[in-house]
């Protein structure tokens, strides 16, 4: 028999620095199992947006998808516990809370049939509007793009006094141009890619929320993989997801001065501005626990982030 | 080829069991109608709900995106059953009349077999869903919704083996011959090359003889993934993913608000009012109908609603004016997907979120190579007028106020549109929803031309099969290229250009070449999505500019659209002015040849694309 050929979809552009890695990732794969299994790469999204990619792999058309957190919640809403807005102050805290609260997740993902490789990182999510703003209110005052489909959580966003509408991510720059909607939340790396913060070239430098990512491959096909050859494949695949981490982190980076040098205004959120906005959120907390993230998730979340301000002294932020 | 071109058939008339009469068909025609009213109202609630209560109908997006899903396919299954879908021809029907009915039991054999194959395929992706247990909204699960694929491929197969005879005896070898066909291609032979030969023999000669193109296509789709030892449940995520895409509900509810206009009496109060406005300069009615089917296009996104909205009242003002047949028929095709290029165009905008592009920029660079494509079928529509005689009116400014005056209602019409999307009310969807309204309250209340009981359900079933035939042919195109991406083909494409082609002018002709059967082939936005990320490092690095690759790859599309033997316009054309693939074509050659030279045009002279643009 020929090698076993593992397809991966992923929304990474092609050429990207994540394509990249997970080009070398397959070479590495290669390498270890003597060349029996193979990695073909489907990027930027040809093979579909992240649900096709999963309805898919439930198929067997594809084996795996290197895929971000929001796209794992169609599987399991437990990985919006990650996505807490407001829930984690720097890069160590978050880190700190997500290898904890890993286990669990890949549990939940393996009752469902999914394995995970390794766990990535795509950078912080902040808001982006047509007008300067620094206050909740400035931002309750706008119209936000929301994702359509999530029914709860457009609620919440209402229930926090935001005026979201729920529209498609293509209707995005369309919508901006209109006035359709006069902001959007998003990473540095995605705001520039999508070129939406031409249209929206306001920012606070407010991290609203993390966004994870993970490479995940369907279970059957990684049993079919050798059972000696599986735990050196995973390490090359974690090797992979380190060397990723640097240089998303670095990316997010560089797309904030590039987007400053083509108009973008940033404007600082003062401590007290934070803690308004920190405020907002947890006055929510209970219609979020239980209603969009599974309560037991919701408690370890905020469970691990205490613990880690006990440990390390209190929410102070890091350096950006 | 000829003899094929020859055998381009109209779609087939009316055939035994078409019309509304079992009880069956009333409940089909009545669930078709109910669901493109939902389409219509819906997104109309939200629009309003934003205003009243800021966040609109929770899943009002996710359920018009699933009603274009049932549209779709129980359109397809209508189509079906009035013998509506479009095929090559009935070569069947030129042979001997022993041979007849053997010839239409073995296409409609065929065809059945791989229309079941595709409902297994369903099938099989709604227990997968089923098992993996997500929720389009709180409690209705995905798989609910996605059962309305095997549901209408099922249909179809039916209808295909009960049209295929008059006689039960007949009907039933069909019968046979299906579960043949089902058993020889599910068997695993088709991993072997000859077998996997035989079939395509088996589906070129079916589709030749008779079969239904959507056959022809999702064929390809089957038994290359049979071949290829992957899931057919592939094919079915596939369209599941296409037809729920978010812009895709344009063309149903354009579609629908088209109808409802013709049903009406626009046609001739338009005529009047344009004839009255320019009709004493020569070709002043084809220039006008160059001008609002870039207008349309502009505002539907290319998604060929032009055609369908627009042919039955350009059409009948157009002969009216004494325009030959076969001119206004080129016209009209070539029309429907002129003015892709200008702002607020979908695929301009697509294609710069996928390139990484300013759309401002993308629209700017537009904007030259657009006016010139306009201005070239323009000039040739004035040439033809010339030549043609047509009639010319005195002007006269009272006949011109009083033909305004009877028109202001459907004058208002784009205003409306134009509002809803740059006052920020309305995404393209709701800008849709917004033109059924309109279109439905004049029709009815104002002008009264639509009677509520006869006509407005007639409509209603046009649309939808219309529509379904439209969309399975879509659905089934985009198995095969799920195919081709799966397979890698267009990144190997590209790996033999990057490793030949050394000249860019050489890479330039090339990519006009590929870019004509993209477009000629694929849906437009797959297309975007599935050929950019390719061809753009490639263009780069042959120092093209990206914008201008951006311009080149549309305007190819563009013409893709008209391109024999499968352009999408080719077929809208044919299905709504009810004429033969083969005349169609043959009118729009001229046309045809006339935008090449524009393409090569805007390709081989980079400053139409690029001297607009700052810096
Ligand atoms: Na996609
Ligand atoms: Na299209």
């Amino acid at each position: 028999a020929g090698p076993t050929v593992i397809k991966m979809a992923t929304l990474a552009p092609e050429g990207s620095s994540w394509h990249r890695v997970l080009l070398e990732m397959g070479e590495d794969w290669k390498k270890v199992s003597g060349g029996t299994v193979v990695l073909r790469i489907y990027p930027g999204g040809v093979a579909g947006d992240e649900d096709a990619m999963l309805r898919k792999m439930r198929v067997g058309q594809l084996q795996a998808a290197a895929i971000t957190g929001m796209g794992l919640a169609f599987l399991d809403r437990s990985f919006y516990g990650l996505h807490v807005p407001m829930m984690y102050a720097s890069d160590e805290e978050f880190d700190y809370v997500r290898d904890r609260l890993s286990p669990l997740l890949e549990q939940r993902l393996e009752e469902k049939g999914f394995v995970v490789l390794n766990w990535g990182d795509a950078g912080w999510v902040h808001f982006f509007a047509r007008e300067a703003f620094t206050h909740p209110s400035e931002m309750k005052a706008m119209k936000l793009y929301i994702g359509a489909g999530d029914v709860p959580l457009t609620q919440l966003y209402k229930e926090a006094g935001f005026k979201p509408v729920p529209i498609s991510v293509v209707d995005i720059l369309p919508g901006l141009q209109t006035g359709l909607i006069d902001a959007f939340n998003a990473t540095p790396l995605v705001a520039l890619a999508f070129q939406w913060f031409a249209l929206a070239p306001n920012m606070a430098d407010l991290r609203w929320a993390p966004l994870t990512g993970a490479t995940v491959i369907d279970k059957k096909a990684w049993e079919r993989i050798p059972k000696e050859m599986r735990p050196k494949i995973l390490e090359v695949s974690r090797d992979a997801s380190r060397r990723l981490q640097r240089e998303i982190r670095n990316l997010n980076e560089e797309a904030m001065k590039a987007m400053v040098k083509n108009g973008l205004k940033v404007t600082h959120v003062s401590p007290s501005a934070e803690a308004e906005w920190r405020k907002m959120v947890e006055d929510i907390h209970p219609q979020i626990r239980g209603k969009i993230i599974p309560a037991d998730v919701f408690d370890e979340v905020r469970k691990f982030r205490d613990e880690y301000r006990a440990t390390h002294g209190g929410a102070k932020a890091s350096a950006r | 080829m000829t003899a094929a071109g020859e055998a381009m058939d109209a779609p087939a008339g009316s055939v035994p069991g078409g019309g509304a009469r079992s009880f069956l068909d009333k409940i089909e025609n009545a669930v078709s109608i109910f669901l493109l009213c939902g389409m219509a109202a819906l997104p109309l609630a939200e629009v309003v709900g934003r205003k009243l209560w800021r966040t609109g109908i929770p899943g009002s997006t996710t359920f018009v995106q699933h009603a274009t899903l049932w549209i779709g396919f129980l359109g397809g299954a209508l189509a079906a059953r009035d013998g509506r879908h479009l095929s090559l021809g009935r070569l069947s029907d030129r042979l001997p009349a022993r041979f007849r009915g053997a010839g239409t039991c073995f296409f409609s054999a065929v065809s059945a077999a791989i229309t079941l194959i595709l409902a297994w395929a369903g099938v099989r992706m709604v227990l997968l869903e089923r098992a993996g247990g997500s929720l389009l909204m709180p409690y209705l699960p995905g798989w609910v919704s996605q059962s309305v694929i095997p549901a209408g491929f099922g249909l179809i197969a039916w209808r295909l083996i009960r049209h295929s005879s008059p006689s039960w005896s007949g009907r039933a070898a069909t019968g046979a011959g299906t579960a043949a066909a089902v058993v020889f291609l599910s068997s695993g032979l088709l991993l072997r090359p000859a077998p996997f030969a035989v079939s395509l023999i088996l589906l070129l000669s079916a589709v030749v003889l008779g079969g239904p193109l959507f056959v022809g296509l999702g064929g390809l789709a089957v038994i290359f993934f049979l071949h290829a030892d992957v899931p057919i449940a592939s094919i079915p995520v596939e369209i599941y993913r296409l037809v729920t895409s978010p812009t895709l509900p344009t063309i149903p509810l354009f579609t629908f608000a088209g109808y409802l206009l013709t049903t009406g009496n626009v046609s001739r109060r338009l005529v009047r009012f344009f004839r009255a406005l320019v009709g004493w300069m020569p070709g002043a009615i084809a220039v006008v109908t160059v001008l609002v089917c870039s207008f349309f296009t502009t505002f539907t996104g290319a998604s060929g609603v032009t055609i369908i909205a627009l042919g039955g009242i350009l059409l009948p003002a157009l002969l009216a004016e004494r325009y030959p047949e076969k001119f206004s028929l080129g016209l009209l095709t070539a029309s429907g997907s002129l003015g892709l290029l200008f702002p607020p165009c979908l695929p301009v905008i697509l294609y710069a979120v996928v390139a990484g592009i300013a759309v401002d920029q993308m629209f700017l660079g537009g904007l030259l190579p657009g006016v010139l494509l306009v201005t070239i079928v323009a000039a040739w529509a004035v040439r033809g007028g010339k030549r043609a005689g047509t009639r010319r009116t005195p002007f006269s400014l009272g006949e011109l106020g009083a033909a305004a005056w009877e028109a202001k209602w459907d004058l208002l019409l784009p205003v409306i549109v134009l509002l809803g999307i740059f006052g920020g009310f309305a995404t393209m969807v709701e800008a849709a929803s917004i033109t059924v309204l309109y279109a439905f309250c004049v029709e009815v209340f104002v002008q009264r031309d639509i009677d509520l009981r006869r006509q407005f359900p007639e409509a209603g079933a046009e649309s939808a099969r219309l529509v379904g035939g439209f969309l399975i042919l879509l659905a089934a195109a985009t198995g095969l290229t799920g195919y081709l991406v799966d397979a890698g083909v267009p990144q190997a494409i590209f790996e033999w250009v990057r490793a030949t082609i050394h000249s860019k002018y050489a890479f330039l002709l090339i990519l006009n070449g590929f870019l004509l059967v993209v477009g000629c082939l694929m849906h437009i936005f797959s297309a975007i999505v599935v050929v950019v990320p390719i061809i753009a490092p490639l263009a780069a690095a042959f120092d093209i500019h990206p914008v201008h690759l951006g311009i080149i790859f549309l305007a190819n599309l563009e013409l893709g659209f008209l391109m024999p033997p499968v352009g999408m316009n080719l077929f809208l054309s044919a299905y709504r002015f009810d004429r033969s693939l083969g005349e169609v074509t043959r009118s729009v050659i001229p046309f045809l040849l006339i935008l090449l030279l524009g393409v090569l045009a805007i390709t081989y002279v980079p400053a139409l694309s690029t001297i607009l643009l700052p810096g």
